[in-house]
């Protein structure tokens, strides 16, 4: 059984992997899937256009984790496997695969029938060149990830390929997808800087659209390959996709009809959309940065304030959860009710005793710890431990400027009782390097993204060995010697029920201490108009659609 | 009177004010010396666009200094239901997390004040040191600070405010700083030559013969009379500067932590197709603050122009 | 105007442009925000720092940085942009003749417009016309320019449907010559209406003012003593010294019309400068932030320069001081 390996490689190679959703502006969409919603017999021909949220500046895919690249780029390029809705890796370039070793040795048999769009034919040496030259030197996921557990690619033929681990790897199959590794050419990029080939901005791919142009700011437009390798696909003659920055403006695109996709509709419209009858919905948890996020707010364990474990309950009593659902994400989720996402089931953990919002109890607890309130404002400290008396409760809350909406309301429900936050929106490299790296905060919210299994997205938030400067890590300073084991120990648990009753426990500590409050597990929900079906939920959405003329 | 458009004219070349740049706007306006400020009022007060404008920019005052007391709610207080439309319990309607809309345009009103009238001293007090200097002094040191001027009318004190704000976070503070820093040139050129017209005149000859010192003839001579000009010019200044702080707050970098229009605006931006109302009410209460000030800038560059 | 002058203010050029681009430069390197952590992204892993602040040549001393760079823009290099790795020179370029169409169009619109309205006033000065006009042209001007654009959208665009809301080409649209520059003209008539509106009341006062002034002028009213007719006394007469102003000064107005372009840009969807350098902001792109910065900068200095020859070239009575 190869888990214990999945496990430790997991640890070490995804630490930093941090699927942090920094909003609409980051990460590519971290799971593939290749739903459709067919309903009716394909039609071929026409154009799709799709609303994408900022110039992606260049459309090479392997180089960059960047969402607005990978949004623009996907639909040129293929993985070794694709992924299915439930995360399974099903085949794409690869037709079949072998794993031995117990997972140290991959062999992967490729399709011999793929020609890339320039004509040449695709063969092994295009993934090994992938690979070895661009993913592990700047795609900065796969070259955190695999990069550190990879020994070697063999090709022992033009259509097989074995990746070879030092010790045994197991999520290997869940990260190559066109979104953690797209596969390019070899010989339009050999011998070159790969972050400066001109073909970064004339893409040459295997997938099933073709770079046709590129306006900078404006569209990339892609008409169908012809030869694309899955048969009778892709239906569609063309897509398009516009460069729409503002969301407001996305959704009046679409009800114009001056787009046909969008990868999110904003909160606000979605109920007027959804009443309009002219569109579809696909909801999911795949967020640009990762699957299954959860909106998390961070106490800085290193400030005095923060240190009481009281006052950090007292702060999540004060807190409506239901209200940040409906009025922030319009009900775009749930409510979080456990630390790991409820889209992980063995990993969530059911009935736990998170804190109610109940303002009395709120005040009752921040009073006790020290924090009095005289005329019913902000509340000073009276003999609070570490911080002088008279001192008011007063503390900044950071967060990037795509999520201010949940400091807005988080500065509201405080206020009712005595405490007095201060906003502050950053973009995400000052927002990285202001909470990891400086650790200059008091309070941020994060979406905190767990991935598919906990060692991926949880345990980087809560092991003592992860505080400062990894990005997205520990953001609370949280140390526990008996939660730093028992993730240890969940690592070489290999039967699944055992591994559930740690991460329970895990759990049942971390909602009594408090190092984090967790809001809302988010989902996006893209939007088409009722004339197409047959999308996807990410990058290849359109590969599979098809319109009515 | 040698500026070729007539006293009005620079009035509304913002920005980079290219009359004023090339040759002196409002040279010999502060000619109405011996007129009295009364007199100056009851003029004010005989033109349509003065009563307006005083009436507009009195409104936003005094709005802004009584907001405590005007408005119905903590303007970040969650009071409401989400995107109500304007009714008699939010006559403004309310945002997405429920926040009364009157409330936040009326303490908005305050931040107006705050900016307007920070930004102004800044202003007033560097427009009327480097021009009164440069001046009074002329030679190297006039042509030294005039290129400084000259620098500061030129640089295009929008992209800057972006950048420095983008950079450094935003923050009411900064804010003042940085459009306080940008805002003098247009004032100073308007100061230099008031002073330089005013030099030559017979009541400034008369100090000078009686033995008091240059510094003491600008101060108490020549000053208060080139200051009612420099306050027409700072009124359209500090016009410009609001307009420049509400589409900072609409590009998302105004300072979260004080209401003000622009910061609204921005709030408004995501709900656009949805609640009008969010968008409306802030964008007039500016267009007001923005009038007025126009309004009563140019009443007052009218009367004093006319009163020689 | 002597071509003594004419050197004599081309040289006043160096040292505003030098402390633009000091200017630029100190504020964007000493802003806070490690922009080594924006372009290794999340990967956390030092070696990987290393490479790229060793790659864009971030370790080195900020004077010896100050100093290449420099050295480069005098080539007109304006550096690689750390997100793209592409010259910054070129995606500049790539962006400024959607910025350059649209003010341009504004600044056409508006100075047209303003001229049209001073004339149909001035007959009649201070009359129900004027005084309409004037408001309502102050009254636009007040108006946030974003807030115009938004009123804009909601009304003539979604309530007619007759203009497109986003961007500068329908997508996809593959159409050559004419269709194209129809198209073209289709998605700019909003945002330029809007960006002319606010420009329009600079011209108009100034017109307006200019007329009044000409009209009792003495050559005037000889002309009309003359005996010509109203209108041709405005038109042949009357019209040219005000115009002067007017034509002198656009290159004035270019730093606003700029500054108004990057809202109207947003509201829009408008690919030009000014969308550049907001992405370019969030993503601490410094070397595109710095390049528009000195972009648009010089632009605005070279364009008061132009101004300055233009007005003292239209109008020999002003003479340097």
């Amino acid at each position: 059984m190869k888990a214990r390996a999945l496990v430790i490689v997991l640890v070490f190679s995804l630490l930093a992997m941090a699927c942090a959703d920094t909003g609409r502006e980051d990460d590519g969409e971290a799971q593939e899937t290749t739903t459709t919603t067919t309903s009716g017999e394909p039609v071929r021909g026409g154009t799709v256009v799709a609303a994408i949220d900022s110039d992606p500046g260049q459309l090479n895919p392997a180089i960059t984790t960047s969402g607005a690249v990978h949004y623009a780029s996907e639909l040129m390029f293929n993985g070794l496997v694709a992924l299915s809705p439930e995360l399974e890796p099903v085949p794409e370039l690869a037709e079949s695969w072998e794993v031995e070793d117990d997972g140290a040795l991959y062999r992967f048999q490729l399709r011999d029938d793929v020609t890339w769009h320039d004509g040449e034919p695709f063969t092994s040496a295009d993934v090994k060149f992938s690979f070895e030259e661009v993913l592990l030197e700047f795609h900065s996921r796969t070259k955190a990830s695999v990069g550190n557990a990879l020994e070697s690619i063999e090709t022992p033929d033009d259509h097989t390929v074995e990746f070879r681990f030092t010790e045994p790897y197991a999520p290997l199959l869940q990260q190559l997808d066109v979104t953690e590794a797209p596969i390019i050419p070899r010989h339009v990029y050999e011998g070159t800087d790969p972050q400066e080939n001109p073909a970064n901005l004339a893409p040459v791919g295997t997938g099933p659209f073709r770079f046709v142009s590129y306006d900078p700011g404006q569209e990339i437009v892609l008409d169908a390959n012809e030869d694309y390798f899955k048969e009778d696909l892709p239906y569609l003659d063309q897509v398009v996709l516009r460069v729409i920055p503002e969301e407001g403006n996305q959704v009046i695109a679409l009800e114009s009809g001056e787009v046909d996709w969008l990868f999110e509709v904003p909160g606000p419209d979605l109920s007027r959309l959804q009443e309009s009858g002219e569109f579809e919905f696909i909801e999911t948890s795949v967020n640009p940065g990762g699957a299954n996020c959860i909106m998390t707010v961070s106490f800085n364990l290193d400030r005095p304030i923060f240190q009481s474990v009281e006052v950090r309950t007292a702060l999540a009593h004060a807190l409506d959860r239901e209200q940040f659902l409906s009025r922030v994400q319009f009900d775009q989720g749930r409510v979080a009710e456990a630390p790991i996402h409820s889209g992980i089931p063995f990993g969530h953990a059911e009935g736990l005793n998170m804190p109610t919002f109940d303002r009395a109890e709120a005040e009752r607890l921040l009073e006790e710890a020290g924090w009095v309130s005289e005329d019913g404002g902000t509340r000073t400290a009276q003999g609070v431990e570490g911080v002088p008396d008279g001192t008011p409760l007063a503390f900044e809350f950071l967060s990037f400027p795509t999520f201010s909406q949940y400091g807005e309301l988080f500065r509201a429900q405080l206020a009712e009782v005595g405490a007095e936050v201060s906003l502050q929106a950053l973009e995400p490299p000052v927002f990285a390097d202001t909470v990891f790296t400086q650790r200059d905060f008091d309070t941020n919210v994060i979406s905190y993204c767990n991935g598919t299994d906990p060692e991926i997205g949880v345990r980087r938030m809560y092991i003592s060995s992860n505080i400062a400067p990894i990005p997205f890590s520990n953001a609370a300073a949280y140390r526990n010697a008996e939660v730093d084991r028992l993730f240890d120990q969940a690592i070489t648990t290999v039967d699944r029920d055992d591994r559930s009753a740690i991460y329970e426990q895990i759990q049942e500590i971390l909602v009594e201490e408090l190092p984090y409050f967790w809001l809302v597990e988010t989902v996006a929900t893209r939007a088409y108009t009722t004339d197409c079906q047959g999308f996807g939920e990410a990058g290849h959405f359109a590969e599979t659609a098809f319109c009515e003329q | 009177m040698t500026a070729r458009t007539g006293p009005e004219a620079p009035s509304l070349d913002r920005d980079v004010d290219a009359s004023a740049r090339t040759e002196l706007p409002a040279a010999g306006l502060g000619a109405a010396v011996g007129t009295s400020r009364r007199r100056v009022l009851r003029r004010l007060l005989r033109r349509p666009a003065g009563v307006v404008g005083i009436v507009l920019t009195g409104t936003v005052v005094a709005v802004g200094l009584l907001a405590p007391v005007l408005a119905p709610f903590d303007p970040f207080a969650v009071v409401g239901p989400s995107l109500s439309p304007p009714s008699g319990a939010h006559p403004m309607g309310t945002d997405a997390l429920g926040r009364d809309l009157l409330s936040g345009v009326i303490f908005g009103a305050r931040t107006t004040l705050v900016v307007a009238g920070l930004v102004g001293v800044l202003v007033l007090l560097i427009g009327v040191v480097v021009g009164t200097v440069s001046s009074y002094l002329g030679g190297w040191a006039d042509d030294l600070l005039m290129r400084l001027t000259e620098l500061f009318q030129v640089l295009p004190r929008f992209f800057l405010a972006i950048v420095v704000i983008a950079f450094f976070g935003a923050g009411l503070g900064l804010l003042v700083l940085v459009l306080g820093l940008t805002s003098w040139a247009l004032l100073a050129r308007v100061v230099r030559s008031e002073v330089l017209s005013l030099k030559e005149r017979e009541f400034v000859d008369a100090a000078r013969a009686s033995g008091a010192s240059g510094a003491r003839i600008v101060v108490q001579e020549i000053l208060p009379n080139a200051l009612p000009a420099g306050t027409a010019f700072l009124g359209l200044i500090l016009a410009q500067v609001l307009l420049i702080e509400a589409s900072l707050g609409f590009i998302g970098l105004g300072d979260p932590n004080v209401v003000s229009w622009g910061y609204l605006a921005s709030q408004a931006q995501r709900f656009l197709r949805v609640a009008w109302w969010m968008s409306v009410f802030p964008g007039l209460a500016i267009a007001v603050a923005v009038l007025g000030l126009n309004l009563l800038s140019d009443a007052v560059t009218d009367v004093l122009g006319t009163s020689r | 105007m002597t071509l003594g002058y004419v050197g004599w203010r081309l040289l006043q050029v160096v040292p505003t442009a030098a402390a633009i681009l000091l200017i630029g430069f100190l504020l964007i390197h000493l802003a806070p925000g490690d922009p080594v952590l924006a372009l290794a992204g999340e990967s956390g892993d030092a070696e990987y720092y290393a490479f790229i602040g060793d790659k864009f040549g971030l370790d080195e001393p900020l004077p010896q940085q100050l100093l290449t760079y420099t050295g480069r823009v005098l080539q007109a290099d304006l550096g690689t942009s750390y997100l793209q790795g592409r010259p910054v020179a070129e995606i500049i370029t790539e962006r400024v003749p959607a910025t350059l169409v649209l003010s341009s169009t504004a600044l056409v619109l508006s100075s047209v417009g303003g001229v049209l309205l001073g004339l149909y006033v001035a007959a009649r000065p201070h009359g129900v016309r004027d005084t309409t006009v004037s408001s309502s042209v102050l009254a636009v001007y007040a108006a946030p320019v974003f807030w115009l654009g938004q009123l804009a959208i909601l009304v003539l665009a979604l309530g007619t449907g007759w203009f497109p809301v986003q961007g500068m080409r329908s997508p996809g649209s593959d159409a050559g010559g004419l269709a194209a520059l129809y198209d073209v003209a289709r998605h700019l008539a909003l945002p330029a209406l809007v960006l002319a509106s606010q420009e329009v009341a600079a011209v108009y006062r100034l017109t307006r003012v200019g007329l009044a002034d000409e009209l009792a002028s003495d050559h005037v009213r000889t002309a009309r003593a003359k005996g010509l007719s109203g209108r041709r006394v405005m038109l042949k007469h009357a019209l040219r010294r005000p115009l002067v102003p007017v034509v002198t000064v656009i290159g004035g107005r270019a730093g606003h019309l700029l500054s108004g372009a990057i809202v109207i840009e947003v509201v829009f969807g408008w690919p030009g400068l000014g969308r550049l350098l907001l992405t370019s902001l969030q993503a601490r792109d410094n070397p595109v932030v710095l390049g528009i910065f000195l972009v648009v900068a010089f632009a605005v200095v070279l364009a008061n320069l132009a101004t300055d020859f233009a007005y003292r070239w239209l109008d020999p009575r002003v003479r340097y001081q």
